[in-house]
This record gives structure tokens, sequence and C-alpha cells, in this order.
């Protein structure tokens, strides 16, 4: 069987899915340790849900910041 | 037939064939998808293990009962509110 172009873009695009989807998983984690301090109850407190928000979107303003920090170290 | 190869054209050869593009694609994501289930639920059992068994007696309490399922609960709800901040934070 030849690579056909579907086959790769088929591999390409589950291979962007499984990144992402290690992303969400991973920072899943690390974000529910640092949120989620008490025992699970029936339903996420608010600063509980604000903080799993919150967390994600700094992990991601933190990616960006560091790769202006490697772009500088660059030159 | 083994499920790794397509039907061959005609009744002639024995031997494997190789897979149409179409049927390795499907294998391909239902071995994804079981390969994401079972991560996920390693996932959930290693977090709530943490969570709710404090301190492991002779048998499963009702309140680890209880806080087990309400952590699962709560997991598989903190994945879908991470998920929506990743992806509708717009920059």
């Amino acid at each position: 069987m030849d690579s056909s172009p579907e086959l790769q873009r088929f591999l390409q695009e589950e291979k962007q899915k499984a990144m992402i989807a290690e992303m969400v998983g991973k920072l899943t984690s690390e974000c529910w340790d640092k949120c989620i301090t008490s025992t699970p109850g029936s339903k996420f407190s608010s600063s509980e849900s604000t903080c799993l928000a919150n967390c994600a979107q700094r992990y991601l303003d933190m990616t960006m910041l560091i790769q202006k920090k490697f772009q500088s170290m660059q030159q | 037939m083994d499920p790794f190869s397509s039907p061959s054209p005609s009744g002639g050869s024995s031997g494997q064939t190789i897979p149409s593009a179409d049927v390795l694609m499907d294998q391909v994501k239902t071995q994804l998808a079981q390969a994401y289930a079972e991560e996920f639920f390693e996932t959930v059992r290693s977090k709530c293990f943490t969570k709710c068994i404090t301190k492991p007696g002779t048998s499963l309490s009702g309140s680890e009962s209880s806080c087990i399922t309400r952590c699962v609960e709560r997991y598989i709800e903190a994945t879908g509110i991470i998920s929506r901040a990743l992806f509708s934070a717009h920059r």
C-alpha cells in the first residue's frame, strides 16, 4: 500500500488530536492537584472551578512568556 | 477472515492482503480511543485513591465509596473546565 495523501492527512490529524489530548490530560492532572485541596464534594465550589479555569489560562500565559524569553536569549 | 485483512477480490490466493486505507484508519481510531480511555481510567484511579483512601481499612467504607463516586464526577468535570479554558482563550 502506498502512502496515500489521504492517509498522511489522517495521521497528521490524529497526531494533532493526540497532542491536544495529552496537554488536556496533563494540565487537568496538575490543576486538580493545585486547586482541589479538600475531599471532592457533590459539586465544585466557585473558588475551585475558578481556580481550575485560571490554572489553564495562566499555563498558556506562562508558555508564551517562556517562548519570548527563549527567543530573547537567542539574540 | 481475520480482522486485519480486507476481502480479497477473487477467491484465489490465500494469505494476508494489505488492509485498505479505510480499514486502517478505522483501526487506528479505535485503538487510539481505547488508549485514551485506558489512560483516563488510570489517572482518575490514581487521583481518587489519593483523595479518598487516606487510611486503608479492611474494606471500603460507605464514606470512601461516596467520596470515590464524587471524585470521579468532579474529575470528569475538571477535564471539561480545563478543555474549555484552553480552547476559548483567544489571544
